[in-house]
């Protein structure tokens, strides 16, 4: 391991090192905000590094940087997909940690314990982004769970350990099934690192093995099936609303968020690099396109009969990863003259839409339900009069789910149907925004409830400071990247260009 | 002779225990058990082809490396569960999961 | 090229929006600061109706705002492009007048007032935009922005119990159909890599289109349809328009139905000439279907409101009616039917939105729509009975009146291409004439009733917006042509191009 390894990997191990500083100073300081602010701080750290590999990466004209640790392997490399996601991951993070200081002061003890649990899950995440091994991929996909399996049972009440139960138990499955698909392509390819598998496929899927084919596409879908779980696609949605509607409110909004973003980073990097080849692509993309629409019907449809704002929140995620699964069938290869990047770099840009949007309805969920105790949607009525700023965020986030003008999601929406269109695959098009107006029903439901009807009672919700700036943050971003997107759609094209390079 | 397929059969009919012990089993301990057989039968594969397959020199070890991986975080996975599990059973003094169903599966 | 007027023009009621929310403090202020606010937007809009020069050297685009590199991302070129043509000009007067209407009508209002008058202004930002875009994808920006304040005019100050569902349904409804256009225009997109509606027709007609013309045409259409409402998709109409508060619903028939027809001028004539030729047939029988059905189901309403907007499905069927004269006659197409067509959409905009103004104010004072409540009120009301007595003879069509100049335009267009359909629609005007005679007489003749002692005539601040509106409808009745000569100049280029192709047909 040389120091130039160390520093390509530097994000990571000061975000685990935030982790455990937090621990420490858990310890000795007895006013726990205290701990808050020292996150959010630190999260400059991982944050400049990464700014500072960005601007060598662009200085060295290079499209990755590779580290092998002595082992002449890579198993971990940087390059614009995975600093893209470590701008993402952090901001989301530092965001969900801003949201939770004041849902974290009710705790007796163990705040230090939350923050370090979500910045462990943080760098589990991050390393997610950059390995290019599935040995590495696996290790860093537990470092991701387990934390965040934690956070789901952190409260002492039986429905938090039920949903972190709940989320272990599924994601150790998840991750045997996954493991079997490796070792089916391993067993296969004879290696674990992704662009080897791919050149090594290149000679199999020209018919030098007979034995090549059924069992290897049996393979790929054990891999799709592991990672669908991470990004709770349908058929392996089940966790979900559970795990959402049990943990703490800012675990669930970090679960949706960041998680997914992280497996969506690493399903791209796995599809693209090691199952490239044109034969393969075609058939996985078909796979992800009949996923897509499934999970997006199903996610809205029953999104409509919920209660609880945070099950609903956990359904309208499961339609989420619908429509950005649109973005993954959306393959190039599909026809002739398509945009080589338009799929993957929609779901970048689709990502970062959603993850800014929906922690804005999360925050305002937070503020909102922290203070009158009930995540009910109809124990949100009036709210407009007594939280005009927190109601106004949250309607305007369901305004931006639902794809409305002038919000990111409205255009993120756009550009990933446009993908589809553009790939020959019109009637997921279609499939989507037909979805996005079932989902209009179930979302204005939240709206119309806080504007309509007469507020239980008058005292008016307020909430603290970190708590307003995430709000504004989000809040700002979803309607500046609504008026203006150029500038993340131009650097979601640019990190997905050392996919199909 | 052992050969290959020989592992890849009690890998495939390990690893299809472990999920129907997943899918019957009412205990929550037991379910760990089942995920724990569907782990081990993936290890049970890997060494499989990393003894037979002939692969080159620089990737041989890949497989022996992943099953010590995949003991080690099976450990630290099940080290969680029985955490949480205790915590469920003092809650709600039972590790039934069909009683565990405060919210709908 | 920017010349600034249009973006002054969209984005003034949206600026004015956000001030009240920021700043304006105290109903009274903020009522008068939106007045304001709509009397410069219909200053403005007069404005750029004056400068759209008819000259024969004009250009087909004027007052042209373009940013080219808005979003200029290879495979999401949109651009910042707005202006306006012959089609578009009387449009934004339109928008412009009904916008200033809407306000006044709206001085009553008590309830959130400041939330209210920003909804009723960023409406009107919407549809300014969507009339003078000249860009797909901004098209639809404003075609999907304009849902949200509707929603919330109709299920806040709406009327209870059912404003609710009418929202939702008038929601649901709106974005299904956009939802089809959408992809649409991402598959026009694709095929020839532009958003701009000046320059697709030509790539159209050049062929290389990724699916289909009919399918991408039908996919445009059903928003369109939608919208107008095309019978058999209206349903969302009546109770969108019952239960929506007086200045919602001036806007609704006034501008929001248009956007519909306009839509299908702007770009199912303008850039699928054939499909649409080729579909001219089934445009006359729904529109003669639309203007009898919403005829007959008219004559059985005794809800005021719910009257007047089933009257507009039946006057909306004379916009399809003469668009049906796309396909023209022994191969020549005329400007006159759709002429007629594009003078429906002004009028019928001026007459209804005073016939919703007016059902407004009544409703304010007798607190029922029932029309059996009602009688007598003309000897105390004797100018809301002057007004609405005109209104409804414009909106039956009687010479002098604006209301005969577009049906006059839309018969002698249609009759020489589908003479019997057109004699069957002919047959709604003499229904047309029953039911809003039968309306004023049982509504504001006839003895007086004792419960309606009290109610008073308009007061001056109420006579404002009706008195535009009757100069509007009267202005265009007498001298048609300061509108008529206008739609021409926009109609022109699209007769050309449906005259290219159904000479093509022909051959």
């Amino acid at each position: 391991m040389t120091t130039h390894d160390i520093y390509l990997l530097s994000p990571e191990i000061s975000m685990a090192g935030l982790a455990i500083l937090l621990i420490l100073v858990d310890l000795v300081v007895s006013r726990k905000s205290i701990l808050t602010i020292v996150a959010v701080l630190g999260l400059a750290v991982p944050l400049a590094l990464s700014i500072v590999l960005w601007f060598d990466l662009t200085d060295q004209a290079a499209t990755q940087m590779k580290a092998d640790f002595g082992t002449e392997i890579v198993t971990f490399v940087v390059d614009k997909f995975s600093l893209f996601f470590k701008f993402l991951l952090v901001g989301a993070t530092a965001l969900v940690i801003l949201a939770s200081s004041e849902y974290v002061s009710k705790f007796k003890n163990f705040h230090g314990e939350f923050f370090a649990l979500i910045l462990f899950a943080t760098s589990g995440m991050m390393l997610l982004a950059s390995t290019v091994e599935l040995i590495t991929i696996y290790v860093s996909l537990e470092l991701t769970a387990l934390p965040i399996a934690a956070l789901a049972a952190f409260m002492r009440d039986s429905r938090s350990s039920e949903a972190g139960l709940k989320f272990l138990i599924l994601s150790a499955i998840s991750s045997a099934v996954l493991l079997y698909g490796m070792v089916i392509i391993y067993g296969f390819t004879g290696t674990t690192v992704l662009a080897d598998i791919a050149t090594q496929l290149g000679g199999l899927l020209d018919g030098e093995s007979a034995f090549g084919g059924n069992a290897l596409l049996f393979g790929v879908i054990l891999v799709i099936a592991g990672f669908g779980f991470k990004i709770s696609s349908v058929p392996f949605q089940m966790w979900a609303p559970d795990v959402y509607e049990g943990s703490p409110t800012p675990v669930t909004a970090f679960l949706s968020v960041a998680s997914k973003a992280a497996g969506f980073a690493v399903i791209l990097r796995v599809f693209y690099i090691a199952f490239s080849a044109e034969i393969l692509s075609v058939d996985w993309s078909a796979v992800f396109a009949v996923l897509a629409a499934v999970s997006m019907t199903f996610g809205n449809l029953v999104a409509i009969r919920q209660n609880n704002i945070k099950r609903m929140l956990g359904y309208s995620t499961i339609a989420h990863a619908g429509y950005l699964m649109v973005g993954l069938a959306a393959v190039a290869s599909r026809t002739p003259d398509a945009d080589a990047i338009i799929g993957p770099s929609g779901v970048l840009f689709y990502l970062s839409g959603y993850a800014i949007t929906n922690l804005a309805a999360f925050s305002a969920v937070i503020a909102i339900s922290n203070r009158i105790n009930s995540d009910l949607i109809d124990s949100f009525a009036g709210m407009a009069r007594r939280a005009p700023f927190l109601a106004g965020v949250l309607g305007f986030s369901m305004i931006s789910l639902i794809g409305v003008p002038p919000t990111v999601g409205f255009m993120s929406k756009i550009y990933i149907f446009g993908a589809a269109v553009d790939t020959n695959l019109e009637w997921l098009a279609v499939t989507g925004m037909v979805n996005s107006v079932i989902s209009a029903y179930y979302y204005l439901r939240v709206v119309k409830v806080m504007y309509l009807r007469e507020p239980i009672d008058d005292a008016p919700v307020g909430s603290a400071l970190p708590m307003k700036l995430a709000v504004m943050v989000t809040m700002a971003g979803t309607a500046f990247f609504g008026i203006y997107p150029t500038p993340l759609i131009n650097l979601a094209r640019s990190a997905v260009d050392v996919l199909v390079s | 002779m052992i050969e290959l397929a020989h592992l890849q059969i009690l890998s495939a009919g390990l690893f299809a225990i472990g999920t129907y012990g997943v899918l019957a089993r009412r205990s929550a301990v037991l379910i760990l058990m089942s995920i724990e057989l569907m782990l081990n039968a993936v290890n049970i594969n890997l060494v499989g082809y990393a003894a037979f397959v002939d692969f080159d020199e620089a990737t041989r070890s890949f497989g022996q490396v992943l099953v010590i991986f995949v003991i080690t975080i099976a450990a630290a996975e099940l080290a969680l569960a029985i955490a949480i599990i205790l915590r469920l059973y003092r809650n709600r003094s039972t590790v039934n999961v069909d009683e565990i169903d405060l919210m709908k599966w | 090229m920017f010349s600034g007027w249009l973006t002054t023009i969209v984005f003034l009621p949206l600026a004015g929006a956000i001030i009240i929310a920021l700043f304006v403090r105290g109903d009274k202020n903020v009522r008068w600061f939106a007045g304001i606010i709509s009397l410069a937007e219909l200053v403005l809009s007069i404005a750029v109706f004056a400068q759209y020069d008819l000259g024969a050297g004009a250009d087909q685009f004027q007052l042209v705002d373009k940013i080219e590199d808005w979003i200029p991302v290879e495979s999401f070129k949109v651009q910042y492009f707005l202006a306006i043509d012959g089609l578009s000009a009387p449009m934004v007067l339109l928008t412009g007048i009904l916008g200033m209407v809407s306000v006044f009508a709206s001085w009553s209002v008590k309830e959130r007032l400041p939330e209210y008058f920003m909804w009723l202004l960023i409406l009107q930002s919407a549809v300014m935009g969507v009339f003078t875009s000249m860009d797909f994808f901004l098209f639809f920006i404003f075609w999907e922005l304009e849902l949200i304040p509707m929603f919330f005019l109709i299920s806040i100050w709406g009327s209870k119990p059912n404003r609710e569902y009418s929202a939702m349904k008038f929601l649901i409804f709106t974005l299904l159909g956009s939802a089809f256009m959408l992809v649409g225009i991402l598959v026009l997109f694709f095929s020839f890599d532009t958003f701009d509606m000046t320059l697709l027709p030509d790539a159209i007609s050049r062929g290389g289109i990724l699916l289909p013309a009919s399918l991408v045409f039908t996919m445009i259409f059903i928003a369109f349809a939608v919208k107008l409402p095309i019978w058999p998709l209206h349903s969302w109409l009546p109770d969108a328009h019952t239960d929506a508060p007086t200045a919602a619903s001036v806007m609704l028939a006034g501008v929001l139905l248009k956007m519909g027809a306009y839509g299908m001028l702007r770009i199912s004539a303008t850039m699928f000439p054939e499909v649409m030729a080729g579909i001219a047939w089934l445009l006359a029988s729904v529109g003669v279907i639309n203007i009898l059905y919403g005829a007959a189901i008219v004559l059985r309403q005794t809800d005021l409101k719910r009257l007047i907007a089933f009257s507009s499905i039946s006057h909306m069927g004379f916009v399809v009616l003469g668009l049906s004269a796309v396909v023209g006659v022994n191969g020549q197409v005329s400007t006159v039917g759709i002429t007629g067509a594009a003078l429906q959409m002004f009028t019928h905009g001026t007459i209804t939105g005073l016939l919703f103004l007016l059902a407004g104010f009544i409703y304010e004072r007798t607190h029922t729509r029932h029309i059996p409540h009602l009688g007598g009120l003309a000897t105390r009301m004797p100018m809301l009975t002057g007004a609405l007595v005109l209104a409804g003879l414009a909106s039956l069509g009687l010479p002098s009146t604006s209301g005969f100049v577009s049906e006059i335009h839309v018969f002698l267009g249609v009759f020489p291409v589908w003479s019997w359909l057109t004699a069957v629609g002919a047959f709604g005007v003499v229904l047309t004439a029953g039911y809003i005679l039968w309306m004023i007489q049982r509504a504001m003749f006839g003895p007086e009733n004792q419960h309606l002692n009290n109610v008073s005539d308009a007061t001056v601040m109420e006579m404002v917006p009706v008195a535009v509106m009757v100069a509007a409808i009267m202005v265009v009745g007498i001298y048609p042509a300061i509108i008529a000569d206008v739609f021409t100049t926009g109609i022109q280029p699209i007769v050309d191009s449906l005259q290219i192709a159904v000479t093509a047909n022909l051959q």
